[in-house]
């Protein structure tokens, strides 16, 4: 019985990798960033920056936006040792783009750079983690935590869409989300909202913007190895540093691939690795999917982990070769925080917020 | 079917933000039908008014507590002295439950927003009930008082479609908060709820359709609303975990084709829409 389940399985799988293959080859045409103006948000550190030096060394024209003019000058040395040839157009721009007005004048100085022409692709890769016990947070807090995770990408759409749909040009835009835009745990009351808001964006655009021929995407990372990880470890609360403690991360350059991957593919959600593909599969509900099969498969597994009500299934682990049944995360996480309960009235106490 | 104990409103204190019309002033109304104590909160003292005497009409008892409260709830302070005034009239202590359906759907085109108009959505969808939360959890954690908070998103929160810009991202954000909460929360034995109503005919629902895109209604064209009665007594029962498996399914199967009839449309839309931008002067 559970030999036949098994055998059904592995046919399933092997039917799915040939389908898939099949279609990626004859079917879908790649997105090529070569002699393409490419925009990125974010870009003197971390994911945008690897972003950036993926695409330089892709032979795309690349404009990298951020704050701070020391490390965007940084930055742009890295970008330069990747160069593949004197006719790309690398160039830097200190802006603040946490309004309309700014996000604007960003996009328009960088468009200055190639005729006034919009860039094909924009990726909007500004972002910040500050995580910490909701009970612990103020208006003051929350409305950063919005800034620094919706907002920041947000009137970088605005400004591109406006300025597309002016010119009526075609072209590309990328959200960064994140894991944690599509699912939450304790901890996270400052930075999910804003990710899960960051899709609900996205979602709208993907439609929206069917109307003006404008391709939408949107990427969903999980911990990143960046500078933004110091930051975000500073307040992480101990509950959520232990339910995380065996998860594991990526590096920047990994994590650019990844993404870069997905636009070129043509995905909507992007996601590239495992747990990710897991998630997206079984919370995208009626997004677009990127490929059928595939995704019934990571949805069925994510039903199966995620739901902890569920029974055991066995199930087969497609990229890392064959591995037996996923744990109940969800409990697991669940029993986590219960456990934690009794230690956090102590800190409470200690902070005053409790007698 | 066989485990889950369900919770029951009667003499319990319940808390309802948006309570004086749409589908807060029926979530208030079943409440009350239902034996609980039971205080709306809104802005307008009129509209209070009148929701109060139409609590009134469907008390089952002279021991009820029905109260209204005037407050602007859509920042932290405001959230935090309506919750205390509703407090004030139990001997200080929290309500059991608190239903945060304060909210509002202005949808429009994404090219037509401005910074302004998109601030002004996240204010009507999420902080409307992300300072309520702050404020119960605040309060609830301070007392080590359990409870239920319930969160109103929208089906606009788990997926969209074109128009609403101004409104879709405030009702995802609404259920990442409720997703983060949900975990934490455990922390001090508070349940956390969350609501994904579909269209409700409320008096939304007209301010709704003043804005509302031509694209956009074409979409919609065949989909039905509910009573705010039926969408209150929807939420207050909540879900069943064999017809959910069923659901699911179904989605799995049926979800992609509707997606693509609405791509179909927006797409049709195109011409139409380039001639509206035209003479909005938006584009030459």
């Amino acid at each position: 019985m559970i030999a036949n389940a098994i055998l059904t399985a592995c046919t399933a799988v092997a039917l799915t990798i040939t389908y898939s293959l099949y279609r990626r080859m004859f079917f879908k045409k790649k997105w090529d960033p070569r002699g393409k103006h490419c925009y990125v948000t974010g870009g003197s550190a971390g994911a945008g920056l690897a972003i950036a030096k993926l695409l330089v060394r892709k032979g795309a024209h690349v404009s990298i936006v951020a704050r701070n003019q020391e490390r965007l000058d940084t930055a742009l040395k890295e970008l330069e040792t990747v160069r593949q040839s004197p006719d790309q157009t690398i160039k830097a721009y200190s802006y603040s783009i946490d309004n309309a007005s700014g996000a604007a004048e960003a996009l328009e100085a960088a468009c200055q750079a190639h005729d006034g022409r919009c860039p094909d692709a924009q990726f909007f890769v500004a972002g910040t983690s500050r995580p910490g016990h909701f009970v612990e947070q103020s208006e003051e807090s929350l409305k950063k935590g919005m800034e620094e995770t919706y907002w920041c990408q947000a009137w970088s759409a605005l400004a591109a869409v406006r300025r597309m749909v002016r010119d009526q040009a075609k072209g590309k835009i990328v959200f960064v989300s994140s894991v944690l835009g599509y699912m939450s745990i304790v901890g996270y009351s400052t930075y999910s909202p804003g990710k899960f808001a960051t899709r609900g964006l996205a979602e709208t655009l993907q439609s929206e913007l069917m109307l003006y021929d404008i391709d939408v995407h949107i990427a969903f990372p999980g911990t990143i190895y960046s500078p933004g990880y110091e930051v975000e470890n500073q307040t992480k609360p101990k509950v959520t540093l232990k339910i995380e403690e065996s998860d594991g991360g990526a590096q920047p350059d990994a994590v650019a691939q990844g993404i870069l991957k997905g636009v070129q593919n043509g995905d909507f959600h992007i996601t590239y690795d495992f747990l990710l593909n897991v998630f997206r599969g079984s919370t995208r509900g009626s997004s677009p999917g990127n490929n059928f099969f595939m995704d019934s498969i990571y949805e069925l597994i994510g039903r199966v982990s995620t739901d902890s009500s569920q029974v055991t299934i066995l199930f087969i682990e497609v990229d890392d070769m064959f591995q037996i049944a996923l744990p109940f995360w969800r409990m697991s996480v669940d029993n986590t925080v219960r456990a934690h309960s009794e230690e956090h009235r102590q800190y409470l106490r200690d902070k005053g917020l409790i007698a």
